[in-house]
């Protein structure tokens, strides 16, 4: 077994695509984003409650790979009681951490586990496809985000 | 191609002259008439029944695994086999393999409407050609088996 595959599919990420956290719609949300990685289908749906700029309430649904499961499950942990202005910079930090490798993780919590995703290009969309829809979401974007730009 | 150039007008040449553009990818020729003269000493014929053969072979191995979902019929189908295994995502599926040596393709194939009558979002697919050995299937199932252990499915 490759060390780099024990270092993607991290235990926590395996629990959390087999019994993701926060999978429910809510209804009514104040906010809802649509994620589409078209390349592999993975779709997601992203729900947020909020009080002025605090996210009481998020949960998601859709259909992925585990590591895109997991990293939806994983952002409605750590989104759960933030401020919506700062998910950008929460973004820009995954966002480093799967592409990379690199950055503070000490105060990243359990989102730390991506680090490994770097390793592997073909899945860094996976990881990301939650994080895109987070930022629509908070950023009022009402089209669906797609891991593809037009411009690719 | 073009007939004559000059400072405000240009002339094309005729058709079909005006439609290639710079030289002619002569080497590309040479190399597809060098792939064409290797296939046929081979034969043509060889080939499908081997592809054939490995791929009816690999759907046979593979419908000894637990939790499989094999596409399409078991014969007369193309050297290739779709599948999925049951709570591992193809693309899962396929990246665990790679990292055991065994290159497959996983996803929707560019084949929506198809993954949409099948109620699937993606499938994991095994192609086979002639330079593929049944030994190779059975590593492949192998492989497998290693997928479903590493995801706790077996």
């Amino acid at each position: 077994m490759s060390d780099e595959l024990n270092e993607l599919y991290q235990q926590v990420i395996l629990d959390h695509s087999k019994s993701p956290r926060n999978f429910r719609r809510i209804d009514p949300a104040d906010r809802t984003a649509r994620g589409h990685n078209p390349l592999c289908g993975d779709q997601l749906t992203l729900f947020l409650q909020t009080e002025g700029d605090v996210i009481r309430d998020i949960a998601f649904q859709g259909d992925g790979c585990a590591i895109s499961r997991a990293s939806a499950s994983l952002l409605t942990e750590a989104l759960k009681g933030r401020r919506q202005s700062e998910v950008r910079a929460l973004f820009d930090r995954v966002h480093r951490l799967v592409t990379t490798g690199g950055g503070a993780t000490e105060d990243l919590g359990k989102l730390a586990v991506f680090a490994g995703v770097h390793r592997f290009p073909a899945r860094v969309k996976c990881a990301l496809l939650a994080w895109h829809a987070a930022l629509a979401a908070v950023e009022g974007q009402t089209q669906p985000v797609s891991t593809e730009t037009p411009a690719d | 191609m073009i007939a004559s150039v000059d400072y405000h007008e240009s002339t094309w040449n005729t058709v079909p002259h005006r439609f290639e553009a710079g030289t002619p990818d002569i080497a590309g020729a040479i190399g597809l008439a060098a792939a064409m003269d290797y296939l046929e000493a081979l034969g043509r014929d060889r080939i499908f029944a081997h592809d054939q053969a490995l791929a009816a072979y690999a759907y046979e191995r593979l419908g000894e695994l637990k939790g499989i979902r094999l596409f399409g019929p078991r014969v007369g189908r193309a050297g290739l086999v779709s599948f999925l295994l049951a709570d591992v995502h193809a693309h899962d599926l396929v990246t665990v393999a790679d990292q055991f040596g065994v290159a497959l393709r996983g996803g929707h194939h560019c084949n929506q409407p198809l993954m949409k009558k099948l109620g699937v979002s993606s499938t994991a697919r095994a192609s086979f050609y002639f330079y593929n050995t049944r030994a190779e299937v059975d590593r492949f199932l192998d492989v497998m088996r290693e997928v479903q252990r590493f995801f706790g499915v077996a």
